[in-house]
């Protein structure tokens, strides 16, 4: 009988040995060396048996009855030392085994990032039982914590198992969102709100430094400076193929074994299996082709025919209770399609890529009833083109399932805050319904919501509609923009009460129709997200116009302007001699403009960075001529100079402009503070202006001078500087928490009704509330994006990417 | 083909886009995905907007000057007027964005 | 797979019952009595209104209820309990949403050797807190379990609470930890069983079957997920967990052979799955995996079946 030596007792090698007995007992005299004191188990099921829901001895493949009934030598707890393939011979630390055919199975190894600590007692991998044995046994302290590092398959698996264990986990991920490989962000999305419903810590982008502890692991240190005390570290960044043994063998190896179709290695009678194969530049971690590689080798040591085929793969996440599924390829390439459902209400996700009328990628979270069904079109390169329309619902489509646009609204619990301004949740106004208002005027009589300011109107509508169904009509309602059923409103208001903190959850939450969004509502909520959030959500430059990208104005020939703050005015010669340097350096033509400042016009994109690093040295800063936001504050010169003056207008449109200055507004806000009733500085056409009189500060509010022509009204009479500050500020908050994209303060105040605003800014807590809140979205939006972009390597980037233009046309 | 490397992938900000100077013109080369990218001419045919500046979203871009909608794979618009804009072969290959030489060629002897 | 394999076993339940509504009263409509033939004809002559006597209360306060010692109770069936050796028993009530479908009750006598849990959690504050239980002779067990709360996604009653579907765990006292795992372990508790028991109002409870060896609550148990989510269209379940003394682990790790899959009406699951009903049987029936008796609960989720667990013994 020939002698066959398997290296490594894994999954695809215990495959391997089966397919081998099944076709030919007789075939082979087997001899099986494993490392690990045992035999095979399935590794892909560790985590349930770190959590709890499996026990090791469900997940054994292979027991020793198994082996001795095959006739296999099993030599487990031993390690190869070395192959002799001229010899043919295995020697093992307890001997020389000779071969006639070998069989490389000698798996992977977990992935170690080299930071400072990494081989500390108590950082583990998550490959085999002993790893899993080490962290339950770390669990089992009272109040343990874990970090996991890695948030793809492995370390989520790891981290939900630790956390049923008891432990106290959070997942670091270096990526914008889990599972990236096999994710899009929105699956990535719903996945990281899933993992925190089960009490874990998620933390995107985060990059770890060191790993500190004396004599035993107690803390891991980010390179942002975050501190995380723990007990026991789970690496599960990745895998290396273990190569070591062919290596030293003299076995042709690149990043692993190099293997042909048929499995064999370039060693002849040396073959290999498993993670430990490269085949066609290609690694493997996932079991399918595990398995394909063990029948085809099977064939070949049994002398037949057969050709190992990569082939399409999917993924699961081993995690109780979450649902996802992920196949093929959904990033990458051009010339593609995407078919996106959501569901709000029951948290689902699915998203279709179709390219040249076949399906090529599929991602699905919540519902993965037909993933397989998905995986068979991808795999079979299935022709689609017939059943595109409905291809989405699936293969048992029946003309039902499209989205209710109702579902986000459905979705809320009951004690989300519907009407904000009265303080009344979705089920203080079910209740109202229940007990007979089934109309709007009956919920605002009963329970006042959408007495107020109104902006929940919509909202209360929809939950009147949700309870009542078919007996409600929904009055039409001029939604966002395609992607999405909602009006701006309506989006504001959830985005608060559902405390929805990036794009992608407003996509998923809301039930947006597009992978994200378009041209219209990106903007908008964009700004509602950063308004509402600002400490959470980050700014994105691409969900920007052109202008507010870019911080300048873009002119009809695509050059821009460029405009510096002067302080309510104010300049100085240095300040003009600055700006007549650089006018005359970059070729500007030279404006003098409405607002009380110089505008240069005609500058080169790329020519933006370095003219403002020049005005930044004069001691300039961006006038934001081109933000939603703060514009300028109009002055007059004030008493100072002014024989009828009354107060230092002047200084406190500079105190004004310092105060709200580089904030983003809903539109753009201007200002305006007259010294005295002359009103010089045209404040009562403005979104706010200040009238200086004898007694104190006439503020009014909501004037505008374009298109529509309108007076302010008056807001309030104060008797000092601050009482304006305050006022102001708060005004400006209430209409940046509350106003509609682009809609300038004017607007936004006859919706809600002046008296509302008084109302509410007339509360001394409210008021004060809202500057406080207006400071803390400053901390972080208070900067000069000028002086940001100048830096050589934000600067590089309104360079062209490449210039070709000295290429050889060939 | 014959292609040309003009930078990392991550020098286009992921839903942006970046210009490249050419000697029939520019184009810009969009980032739609996390690999995704694709390469048109940069000028609006309505009235000659930097496509380069426009918001992108999903494979289409928006023309910051008149909110005319391209998508970036066929080059047409979307919407009542037809405009249409060239397209150019593009691809990424360990992180790095290329180029077709020729089809850029092609076009200036055209 | 239809011979009974073991002798008898003392088993940690002696009664299961199930009760459904039938205009405004509580019938019953079928129960497992074993031997205790006197207390099924006490049983069969009454029936409950809402509010009245154990099933009547777990319908009328929308919750599971537990009972221990029936003397001076509201239990409707004193005598008969007493008569045959019964002490404590628990309710359960199973709701579509605001309908009532069943109310299961079990019921357990006291004895020294007779070890298992029966508990009932709910939330408070964020945690889960164990409303009340029933133990047996596990004391200690009992006593820690009191004392011990679990937030969202920990231990068995934190895991179900957060993943919204049963669970089952395994090796409840060995060497990987169950947080009450060193008590389980002196109690001789080896599996457990973990349902969210939906109600119409927002309250979070959890029950839990905790079996031991010497006196099973079950040897067999079985968790089928039957959510559209999963399995489609068709009104169908797959088995997604299971454990068996005798077959071993129910699961299949999908890279093998799909998962075992019912419709309605094909077999026991199939019989829940159409009617939406509790299935109790006993007297080693046909379809039973070779075991005396069973039970198979449905679980629901969002006015739909999502899940069936089942035991036998």
């Amino acid at each position: 009988m020939q002698k066959l030596v398997v290296i490594g007792a894994g999954m695809a090698s215990g495959r391997l040995l089966e397919q081998i007995i099944a076709a030919n007992p007789a075939a082979y005299d087997i001899t099986l060396f494993n490392a690990e004191p045992r035999g095979n188990y399935n590794r892909i099921m560790l985590s349930p048996v770190l959590s709890g829901e499996k026990s090791y001895g469900e997940i054994v493949t292979h027991d020793d009855a198994w082996y001795a009934e095959n006739r296999i030598t099993c030599r487990f707890g031993e390690k190869v030392v070395s192959v002799d393939t001229d010899r043919k011979v295995v020697i093992g630390e307890k001997g020389e085994v000779p071969y006639d055919k070998l069989v490389f199975g000698t798996g992977s190894s977990a992935f170690i990032i080299p930071c400072p600590g990494h081989d500390l007692p108590g950082v583990v991998a998550f490959r085999d039982l002993e790893d899993t044995t080490a962290m339950t046994e770390a669990a089992g302290k009272p109040g343990a914590r874990a970090v996991v590092i890695g948030g793809g398959l492995l370390g989520l698996e790891a981290a939900a198992a630790l956390r049923l264990r008891g432990m106290e986990v959070t997942v670091l991920h270096i990526s914008t969102h889990l599972m990236e490989r096999q994710l899009d962000p929105a699956a990535g999305y719903l996945l990281k709100k899933d993992l925190e419903k089960r009490g874990i810590t998620v933390m995107l982008e985060a990059s770890t430094k060191e790993i500190v502890g004396n004599g035993r692991v107690e803390q891991v240190n980010l390179a942002d400076g975050t501190e995380l005390p723990c007990d026991i570290v789970c690496m599960a960044v990745g895998i290396r193929p273990s190569v070591k043994l062919a290596q030293d063998s003299g076995i042709a190896c690149g990043r692993a074994i190099k293997v042909d179709a048929q499995m064999r290695t370039q060693t002849p009678d040396v073959y290999a299996v498993g993670e430990c194969v490269e085949y066609n530049g290609a690694l493997f971690g996932l079991v399918a082709p595990l398995y394909d590689q063990a029948k085809v080798l099977a064939k070949t040591l049994l002398d037949e025919e057969e050709t190992f085929v990569m082939r399409e793969l999917s993924t699961k996440l081993k995690v109780t209770g979450c649902d996802l599924f992920s196949s093929g390829d959904f990033a990458e390439g051009e010339g593609r399609e995407d078919i996106v459902f959501r569901d709000p209400a029951r948290g689902i996700y699915k998203r279709l890529v179709i390219e040249n009328d076949r399906l090529i990628g599929a991602v699905m979270y919540g519902d993965t009833a037909d993933g397989n069904w998905f995986f068979g079109l991808i795999k079979d390169a299935t022709d689609i083109s017939d059943i595109r329309e409905t291809l989405i619902f699936g293969p048992s489509f029946q003309g039902g399932a499209q989205v209710d646009p109702l579902s986000a609204v459905a979705a809320l619990p009951p004690e989300a805050e519907i009407c904000g301004c009265n303080g009344v949740c979705k089920g203080n106004i079910i209740k109202a319904i229940e007990a007979g208002a089934t109309d709007l005027g009956a919920i605002k009589a009963t329970t006042k919501a959408s007495a107020s300011c109104g902006t929940c109107t919509g909202l209360v509508e929809q939950v009147l509609s949700v309870t009542l169904g078919d007996d409600f009509v929904l009055p039409a309602a001029q939604p966002v923009c395609g992607c999405c059923d909602l009006t701006h409103e309506d989006v504001r208001r959830l985005i608060k009460v559902q405390e929805l903190k990036s794009q992608e959850a407003v996509w998923q939450e809301l039930g947006w129709k597009t992978r994200n969004g378009c041209h219209v509502c990106r903007p908008a909520v964009n700004y509602y997200l950063l308004a509402d959030w600002p400490l959470d959500y980050t700014d994105d430059p691409q969900s920007r116009f052109v202008n507010e990208r870019n911080h300048a104005n873009i002119q009809k020939d695509g050059t821009y302007s460029v405009m510096p703050r002067m302080w309510g005015g104010m300049t100085t010669p240095q300040e003009l001699i600055a700006i007549a340097q650089a006018a005359e350096k970059y070729g500007a033509t030279v404006k003098v403009t409405g607002g009380m400042r110089i505008d240069l016009l005609g500058i080169q994109k790329e020519d933006l960075p370095a003219i403002w690093y020049d005005l930044n040295q004069a001691g300039m800063v961006s006038g934001h001529a081109y933000t939603k936001g703060l514009r300028t504050v109009k002055t007059c010169v004030g008493k100072d100079w002014c024989r009828f003056g009354t107060q230092d207008s002047t200084g406190l449109g500079i105190k004004l402009e310092k105060k709200l200055w580089a904030s983003w507004t809903p539109h753009k806000v201007k200002l305006g503070v007259s010294g005295c009733p002359r009103n010089c500085a045209e404040a009562t056409c403005k979104d706010i202006g200040v009238i200086c009189v004898d007694s104190g500060y006439q503020v009014s509010v909501a004037g505008a001078a374009g298109m529509d022509v309108r007076e302010t009204e008056r807001l309030v009479d104060v008797a000092t500087e601050d009482e304006v500050i305050e006022w102001t500020t708060a005004f400006v908050q209430l209409y940046r928490e509350n106003a509609k994209y682009l809609d300038r303060a004017y607007k936004w105040v006859a919706k809600v009704g002046l008296d509302w605003v008084k109302e509410t800014l007339a509360d001394d807590a409210t008021r004060r509330a809202l500057v406080e809140r207006f400071d803390i979205s400053q901390s972080v939006y208070q900067v000069d994006p000028w002086a940001e972009r100048a830096q050589p390597a934000e600067a590089v980037k309104f360079h062209p990417l490449a210039d070709l233009t000295k290429e050889a046309a060939e | 083909m014959n292609w040309i490397d003009i930078g990392h992938i991550d020098d286009v900000p992921l839903r942006g886009a970046r210009q490249v100077k050419t000697k029939v013109g520019c184009l810009a080369v969009f980032r739609t995905g996390e690999t995704e990218v694709f390469a048109v001419s940069n000028l609006c045919p309505h009235k000659g907007g930097p496509l380069s500046e426009g918001i992108v979203h999903e494979q289409k871009v928006t023309c910051p000057l008149h909110n005319t909608i391209f998508d970036l794979n066929s080059g047409e618009s979307l919407g009542v007027d037809e405009y249409r804009i060239d397209t150019y072969p593009v691809r990424v290959e360990d992180g790095r964005i290329l180029l077709d030489r020729d089809a850029i060629a092609q076009r200036s002897a055209a | 797979m239809d011979t009974v394999i073991d002798a008898r076993v003392k088993t940690f339940i002696q009664v299961t019952e199930l009760w459904i509504p039938d205009g405004d009263r509580l019938v019953l409509a079928n129960g497992n009595y074993g031997d205790l033939a006197a207390f099924e004809t006490a049983t069969r002559a009454i029936s409950f209104g809402k509010g009245e006597g154990l099933p009547g209360k777990a319908w009328a306060e929308q919750r599971p209820v537990v009972l221990k010692g029936f003397d001076g109770s509201y239990f409707k069936r004193i005598e008969a309990a007493a008569e045959a050796g019964l002490t404590s028993a628990v309710a359960l009530p199973v709701f579509d949403e605001d309908d009532l479908k069943a109310v299961l009750v079990v019921l357990c006598s006291d004895s020294d050797e007779r070890i298992g849990a029966i508990e009932v959690w709910s939330e408070l504050d964020g945690l889960m807190m164990l409303d009340d239980g029933y133990y047996g002779a596990a004391k200690h067990f009992e006593w820690v379990s009191q004392h011990t709360h679990f937030p969202r996604g920990q231990g068995l009653p934190g895991g179900v609470w957060s993943a919204r579907t049963p669970m089952l765990f395994r090796e409840l006292g060995s060497g990987y930890r169950f947080i009450r795992a060193d008590s389980a372990g002196k109690a001789g508790l080896t599996t457990g069983l973990g349902v969210p028991v939906p109600v119409p109002h927002d309250r979070q409870f959890v029950l839990t079957l905790l079996s031991a060896r010497g006196t099973p609550i079950a040897r067999r148990f079985e968790i089928w997920d039957a959510r559209p989510e999963k399995v489609g269209k068709e009104t169908a379940a797959i088995l997604v967990d299971g454990i068996c003394e005798r077959d071993g682990p129910l699961w299949t790790d999908d890279n093998d052979a799909p998962p075992r899959r019912v419709t309605a009406n094909q077999g026991n699951i199939g019989k829940v799955l159409a009617t939406g009903l509790p299935v109790i049987l006993s007297g080693a029936p046909a379809l039973t995996e070779g075991y005396s008796a069973m039970v198979a609960l449905p679980v629901y989720q969002g006015g739909a079946l999502a899940h069936v667990v089942a035991w036998y013994i």
